[in-house]
């Protein structure tokens, strides 16, 4: 898993997350967009999961349960992949496999042009922006259009999604207005009579016209169903039946570990997926797709192509990080970080953000290539209270830590650091001196009292930790410690 | 009941009248307290960066400390969590450590967790009287279950109003290193925490973890709330924070 330096890392940006955090922090209008949608998010999570007891389940039960599901299949990977495709194929499908992103790409774009296709319409897909599919399209003179309208959105502003269920997060209604009267050719309304409704109407109109005239249709799968072969897709917004059913080909990009053994298991994730994402007790549209059109139908694809993509899924399989590959996108992590939530998702520099970005994106792209990423979390644990298959997200990002360290990959000064401090906690004697010259050099360096004697209460510029006083100030220390005091108090 | 007080080194060094608090509470509770001369820190810093091989050697040296007592008290939701949940874990690999991690980790308790087990005819000296809002710190809450315990506490003194804030239990953005490592993502955190106490207009916040206390009361400083008080609840418990 080291030694590989993936095809994934080229387009990573995740070295560049202390200053591009700094320019998210400092953002007032994505600021005003993240502060809007962060109480929505997880108030109507916990919502749904609550209302599971008027159904008389038990959220965390329900839990261990889809847990306990996606650790099965995992566990024998190969056979249910195995299952899938063999079924699959007796529907009708054909099926394929893709090592990397780079390689998947290509197999779409082969397709294209074996079909004569012009112009593919997707529906939302994380995986297809692992592969950089919009990019290998173009490159290949095919047009793709994004129909989701969050990916509508984020497609028209030339950007990547800075969310998994909610791509254009990141932007208010007065941007998104702006971007859609540039491009569908109509004068600007005011910000007061932006109409969300109207909007949407709008971009579906655009959009009917490329259903209409594509003929490739690229969706994901939330699921892969091993005993009929059948991708499991969960949206609202209805592009995904269109994408799946109106144009003449249908492919499926997914990754390999989102398969599952049967229709029962899935059913008990549609327990909690659409509840952890949103809080609806389900989808607005749940499509299971199993094979092709048959003589006598009206409608479906005449082709369906599954291809079933690892891109460093497989080098996780009996690794520390194996629990990752659970993770069945929900969202629910990065919707209830406290991080996630003060930067957007395009700090964090490549396909995945959040919590569960922090852990796939060192793995995926290389440990050595988002070295901040594990780091730059509170460790508070918000995101594997919610995660609704129980994956320890702050372990695992601990572990990276713990192998930032293990591989040298950490700045010298800071090993030598925690090398000298540990030694030192470990001499008592010499502690409790450092401890006394500490806390004088402290009060040492506070702002003066109101009149004018050392001895104040704050710490305005800390030069030893500059980050802690850049926002705020360092509450001083009384003066002798409390092992000086107790020490003193004894001897009396 | 000989218990031993682990004060942590953030209040040794940072506000050692937490540390006395303590002292005081767990001997109104009818305890002899001990506290262990050697202790330095726990190591959770070390840990939570990765350094595994210096967290073992700290987790080694507080447990031979801290072992033999019926029961080592901890002020800090924090660094009684990783003596709980981490010592064993770092400690599981080596025979001759894993055992007696684990006899420490079940002797371990948060204050607030040892004083409600203590019972309810502990009644707390202090005679504070006003508004607290209480913020859940992160390890506590949910790292050790720890949520009513301080509140149940706060509540036995009369004089005292519990005004719960909006999302109590979210993050303030401390996280230890992370504090300085990422100041202005941390300051963007603890600011949305300072915006809930403000809403609620407390006359104390109050919490069981000095690493999010500085943190908190760092920012509402810098943000010009001078008289906000920022309090562990054994300051307010024991009776400090009326001097």
């Amino acid at each position: 898993m080291s030694a590989r330096q993936p095809g994934a890392a080229k387009h990573s940006q995740a070295m560049f997350f202390q200053q591009r955090a700094g320019d998210k922090v400092r953002n007032p209008v994505l600021q005003q967009a993240l502060q809007k949608a962060r109480p929505l998010f997880v108030g109507k999570r916990a919502k749904g999961v609550a209302a599971l007891a008027e159904d008389g389940l038990d959220g965390e039960r329900l839990r261990d349960a889809c847990a306990e599901i996606r650790h099965r299949a995992l566990a024998d990977l190969d056979v249910w992949l195995t299952l899938f495709e063999e079924r699959a194929l007796a529907t009708g499908a054909e099926v394929l496999w893709a090592r990397d992103g780079e390689e998947a790409a290509a197999l779409v774009v082969a397709l294209a042009r074996q079909h004569g296709v012009r112009k593919v319409v997707k529906s939302k897909s994380m995986l297809s922006e692992e592969m950089h599919l919009n990019a290998a399209l173009e490159a290949a003179g095919i047009q793709p259009v994004e129909t989701d309208l969050g990916e509508y959105i984020v497609q028209l502003a030339g950007e990547t999604p800075s969310h998994i269920i909610a791509p254009a997060v990141h932007k208010t209604l007065g941007e998104v207005e702006a971007l859609f009267a540039e491009n569908h050719g109509r004068p600007q309304k005011s910000r007061n009579s932006a109409d969300i409704p109207e909007m949407t109407r709008e971009a579906r109109g655009v959009l009917r016209e490329h259903f209409l005239s594509a003929e490739m249709g690229v969706s994901g799968a939330n699921f892969l169903i091993a005993e009929s072969g059948t991708a499991a897709l969960v949206t609202n917004e209805g592009n995904g039946r269109m994408v799946t059913t109106l144009p003449p080909l249908h492919v499926v990009v997914t990754g390999i570990e989102k398969v599952i053994p049967t229709l029962e298991d899935f059913a008990t994730l549609m327990r909690m997926l659409p509840r952890s994402a949103t809080g609806q007790s389900i989808s607005n549209y749940v499509s299971l797709l199993t094979g092709t059109r048959r003589s006598g139908e009206h409608d479906g694809p005449q082709k369906t192509v599954f291809i079933l993509v690892d891109n460093g899924r497989a080098d996780l399989l009996g690794s520390d990080y194996q629990d990752m590959l659970r993770c069945i996108r929900c969202g629910a992590c990065m919707n209830h970080c406290p991080v996630y939530f003060s930067l957007g998702g395009h700090a964090y520099g490549w396909v995945y953000p959040g919590p569960m970005g922090s852990v796939l994106t060192p793995l995926y792209t290389g440990i050595e290539n988002a070295l901040d990423l594990p780091q730059a979390t509170t460790g508070c644990n918000q995101c594997g209270s919610v995660c609704p298959v129980r994956i320890p997200l702050p372990k695992l990002m601990h572990r990276l830590r713990e192998t930032q360290v293990e591989r040298g990959l950490r700045p010298l000064g800071e090993g030598l650091a925690f090398k000298a401090w540990g030694w030192l906690a470990r001499q008592p004697r010499l502690y409790r001196l450092f401890s006394r010259i500490a806390a004088r050099y402290l009060g040492w360096l506070s702002d003066p009292a109101p009149d004018g004697s050392r001895g104040g209460r704050r710490i305005r510029i800390f030069g030893l930790a500059p980050g802690w006083t850049v926002g705020r100030d360092l509450p001083v220390p009384p003066g002798p410690t409390f092992h000086e005091r107790y020490a003193a108090r004894k001897r009396v | 009941m000989r218990v031993a007080l682990y004060v942590t080194c953030l209040v040794d060094l940072m506000r050692p009248e937490i540390g006395f608090a303590a002292l005081q509470l767990l001997e109104r509770a009818g305890c002899t307290v001990v506290v262990p001369e050697g202790q330095t820190c726990c190591g959770q810093p070390a840990a939570s960066a990765g350094q595994r091989a210096i967290a073992v050697e700290l987790a080694k040296k507080a447990v031979a400390e801290l072992e033999g007592f019926e029961c080592v008290v901890v002020p800090s939701g924090s660094c009684a969590e990783h003596i709980c949940n981490g010592y064993p874990q770092l400690l599981a690999d080596e025979p001759a450590w894993a055992a007696r991690a684990q006899a420490v980790a079940a002797a371990t308790r948060e204050l607030s967790q040892f004083l409600v087990e203590a019972g309810t005819d502990f009644v707390p000296d202090g005679d504070f009287s006003g508004s607290v809002t209480y913020h859940d710190s992160c390890k506590g809450l949910r790292g050790l279950g720890i949520k009513q315990q301080p509140r149940e506490l706060l509540a036995r003194l009369p004089g005292l109003k519990l005004e719960e804030m909006s999302e109590c239990e979210e993050c303030c953005g401390f996280g230890g290193a992370f504090s300085v490592k990422y100041g202005e993502v941390s300051t963007r955190i603890v600011d949305r925490k300072c915006e809930s106490i403000a809403d609620v207009g407390a006359d104390v916040v109050a919490g069981g973890d000095l690493g999010c206390l500085l943190n908190i009361e760092g920012r509402l400083r810098r943000r010009g709330d001078e008289t906000t008080r920022v309090l562990h609840f054994a300051e307010i418990l024991a009776g400090e924070a009326a001097k």
